[in-house]
């Protein structure tokens, strides 16, 4: 048993919410022989709340959990008041199930789900007094690893993280874990581990490529330092999501998390692509479950978890192309069991009160529809294909149905965006309310209509069509935010807005090279970490990190990039063309939309991949 | 009659189960065990489940008690059974019976408390805390604090063992609906009384719950 553990459960008396790092739930694994095993400790670099809502978290857990040779723990980001107390009693960061040390595990590999969780890495890794750069890692130290969404352009944590895991981790985890136990064996180096995995696909080791720069402070090149690295690393995928691994377990936690309820993950991908959005490109090509699986793990999930709600979850939920089939196939199974099916992320184009009377058989809480633009205009240029008469019919549909109350999510900061734009947001909600008025008042359900509109602010994203453009500065934000209060006139409407500061910092890391690692570190020691947090969030200290290390962060948010620039993230293949991105972000400007990948293909490159709906 | 009285566990990590979520354990446990349960009716049906005397985070117990509303089709020993494979680890069913006392008569409960200091403190030290006439104390209400004499509330208590620096007490405190007090508040003043800042460590086990059937005290059950 671990030494720690004592101290550990000592620490619990004096913190706030211990539920958050006991573990023992239902359905978390506890191996015997713990000592034999790989050893992978999963982190997720946010409360446990947070990291216990992730769906990939719980696949991979569960998965590798399944192999024999291996053991798979969890790790959380304590909150600052369990980490005064352990920095306090020396108690290093430990495993959620077996309270070892993170330092003793194999492979300490973090979930990258956004940018500003970054310093809470390297808390973490502090914590765990593990050496913070790849490069002062020695013998006996574990290997530290990074996937998710963000490691795609993972260059600002190129200097700490060992290896990258580029794209869909269920193939990918499992070779990774064989060729540890194949080094092992082989009493080879610690290289020699990184040498194996730089052949495997979709594995990108950060250290085996050099990087020059130009004058002007843009990259120059990035080329492999040795013969194992490839030019270009490419991100994996499941081609088949049916026969791959199917997660029909969940842990149960005993506190309430974020998203508490079976997640049922209908298809991977969208066929839309809004040339803002970053997920819709990394995960190309759509590819979806059959009916019969669906309904056979959802049976599974809720036998095995005895969740009262099951969420149907994909990037669009409504673009599930047998949505009706399953829905009527799921309904008796839940019904019975008195569990609500949710449906998020709906689209206005394709909403069908039919089918919201069938899911929310109970309870008619708010909608939320995101239009992203205030006008036509805007739409086109962002490819958002949802039109003005859309929204106003699904208005008139759902306030029929008896809601009341809708949210709308916009984005101001767009690229071409005029104050315009930012008016038609404010414009566009009381069309809304509008629909509701319109209706008799003998037949209208409920006295008064609510519409929130809540706006964040656009962040260009690598491997985006807008990847080249420049973010607005705070101020613009700002004004924009001012004027769009200034404009809503109705107390029908409530306005919530982002901090520009965040957007900022998120611009800069979304697009940021790896001379940013030692701002990481340096923002770190100055105490910066749960930067998601509004109570934590210190743009001073970020700023002056940036002081300190000599690096001006308005480089990369605010500036334009060339089409012909070499982009830090070059090197990275996630199977969407650079010249599609070009195109896309040049028929922005003429606005022009792109059809979805149902209605027409056009070519972004993903087919490549030899699956998905590429082939339907 | 479809009501069921189960005695349970509360052990190891499980003490840090707040009461809210442990009405949620069970829920789940319930469902996944495919139980017939009862619901409630109404708007927003909810599985018919009560807690005869909340048990404070951080406390471990022996003797728990809920009442579950069950269909009449299933038997004790099957809840039981089947509960037990869909509890986690740390909550155990015992006993299951029909409720015949009422849990509004709850008055009071027994603790066993270990506790360890850093100085080394004298048995009579303890002891004089306990006998003293008042110890005037601020309890946290719904409505905000109150001040009140905790002397009270504290119906026995037994300083079974100083040993150096270990301290073992055996304890009565008021529970339930109209006077109930929380262990830990009864520590944090015996600390101020030994002028110590904190316990380097503190476990408090519950082992009965009693109750008044009007003529004498019980064994709640």
């Amino acid at each position: 048993m671990s030494v720690y553990k004592i101290k550990f459960e000592a620490a619990l008396k004096r913190i706030q919410k211990p539920g958050r790092y006991v573990g023992n739930e239902f359905n978390s694994v506890h191996k015997e022989n713990f000592g034999e095993l790989i050893k992978f400790a999963f982190c997720f670099p946010d409360v446990y709340e947070v990291g216990m809502s992730h769906l990939g978290m719980k696949i991979l857990y569960h998965m590798m959990n399944d192999r024999e040779d291996t053991v798979c723990e969890r790790v959380f980001a304590p909150w600052v008041d369990m980490e005064a107390e352990m920095r306090k009693d020396e108690i290093p960061l430990l495993s959620m199930e077996s309270y070892v040390p993170v330092k003793d595990f194999d492979i300490v590999g973090f979930t990258l789900q956004y940018e500003m969780s970054y310093s809470n890495v390297v808390n973490m890794l502090d914590l765990a007094e593990i050496p913070l750069r790849s490069a002062e890692r020695k013998g006996n130290d574990p290997f530290v690893c990074a996937g998710g969404p963000c490691a795609y352009n993972g260059e600002p944590l190129a200097d700490i993280v060992d290896f990258f895991i580029l794209g869909e981790g269920e193939e990918v985890n499992n070779e990774i874990l064989d060729a540890y136990k194949e080094w092992k064996a082989s009493g080879q180096a610690r290289v020699g581990y990184l040498e194996r995995i730089a052949k495997i696909e979709g594995v990108y080791v950060p250290s085996f490529y050099d990087v020059e720069y130009n004058d002007d402070n843009t990259v120059k090149s990035v080329v492999p330092n040795r013969e194992c690295a490839p030019a270009k690393i490419k991100k994996r995928i499941v081609k088949e999501l049916d026969n791959s691994y199917i997660l029909d377990k969940m842990i149960v936690p005993f506190m309430d998390i974020v998203h508490d309820r079976i997640t049922l993950e209908v298809f991977r991908g969208c066929i839309r692509g809004c040339r803002f959005c970053q997920a819709g490109y990394l995960y190309r090509p759509v590819r979806e479950h059959s009916v019969d699986k669906l309904v056979e793990t959802a049976q599974k999930l809720i036998d095995n978890t005895g969740y009262e709600e099951m969420s149907l979850s994909s990037l669009s939920t409504s673009d599930f192309t047998c949505l009706q089939e399953l829905i009527d196939r799921l309904l008796p199974i839940t019904v019975d069991k008195r569990i609500n099916l949710s449906l998020p992320s709906l689209r206005v184009d394709n909403f069908s009160m039919e089918l919201m009377e069938k899911v929310q058989a109970v309870k008619k809480s708010g909608l939320t529809f995101a239009p992203e633009a205030g006008t036509q205009r805007l739409r086109d240029v962002i490819n958002k294909n949802v039109l003005e008469e859309d929204l106003l019919r699904t208005a008139g549909i759902a306030f029929d149905g008896g809601y009341n109350r809708i949210k709308l999510y916009f984005m101001i900061g767009l690229p071409t965006e005029t104050m315009e734009d930012v008016e038609g947001i404010a414009e566009l909600a009381e069309k809304v309310i509008g629909v509701f008025y319109q209706i008799p008042k003998e037949i209208r359900k409920g006295r008064s209509v609510t519409v929130t509109v809540s706006t964040s602010s656009f962040v260009p994203k690598p491997f985006t069509p807008f990847q080249w453009e420049p973010q607005n500065r705070m101020e613009t934000l700002v004004e924009k935010q001012d004027f769009l209060k200034e404009r809503i006139k109705t107390r029908n409407i409530s306005y919530n807005w982002h901090r520009s500061h965040v957007s900022f910092l998120e611009a800069v890391f979304a697009k940021g090279d790896r001379r940013l690692s030692e701002v990481l570190i340096a923002a770190h020691k100055k105490g910066c970490r749960f930067d998601g947090w509004d109570e934590h969030f210190s743009y001073e200290k970020w700023m002056e990190a940036f002081r300190e290390c000599g690096i001006d962060p308005e480089f990369y948010a605010y500036r334009r990039i060339d089409h012909s620039e070499v982009l830090p993230w070059d090197h990275i293949d996630i199977g969407v063309s650079k010249a599609f991105l070009m195109k896309e972000h040049d028929k922005a400007y003429t606005e022009q939309t792109t059809p979805s990948c149902r209605e027409g293909c056009a070519g972004c490159g993903a087919a490549s991949f030899g699956g998905g709906v590429c082939f339907e | 009659m479809s009501k069921w009285r189960l005695k349970f566990s509360k052990t190891g990590m499980g003490k840090y189960i707040s009461h809210l979520d442990l009405l949620r354990t069970f829920t789940r446990a319930i469902h996944r065990a495919n139980l017939p349960v009862r619901y409630s009716q109404g708007f927003n049906p909810h599985q018919l489940i009560t807690f005869s005397l909340p048990l404070a985070l951080g406390v471990t117990s022996e003797t728990e008690f809920v009442d579950i509303d069950f269909e009449d089709t299933i038997s004790p020993r099957e809840i039981g059974e089947a509960l037990n494979r869909t509890l986690p680890p740390d909550i155990k069913i015992k006993r299951i019976s029909r409720p015949e006392v009422s849990a509004n008569d709850i008055v009071s409960a027994r603790y066993i408390i270990d506790l360890s200091v850093r100085e080394g403190v004298e048995k009579s030290k303890v002891e004089a805390f306990f006998e003293q006439e008042s110890i005037p104390a601020l309890k946290k209400t719904k409505k905000g604090e109150k001040e009140v004499n905790l002397r009270d509330f504290i119906i026995e208590c037994e300083v079974e063992e100083v040993d150096g620096k270990d301290i073992k007490l055996n304890t009565v405190l008021s529970a339930g609906g109209s006077a109930n007090v929380k262990p830990d508040l009864v520590l944090s003043k015996l600390a101020e009384f030994l002028g110590i800042s904190e316990y380097s460590e503190m476990n408090i086990h519950r082992t009965e719950i009693f109750f008044n059937n009007g003529k004498e005290i019980k064994n709640f059950y």
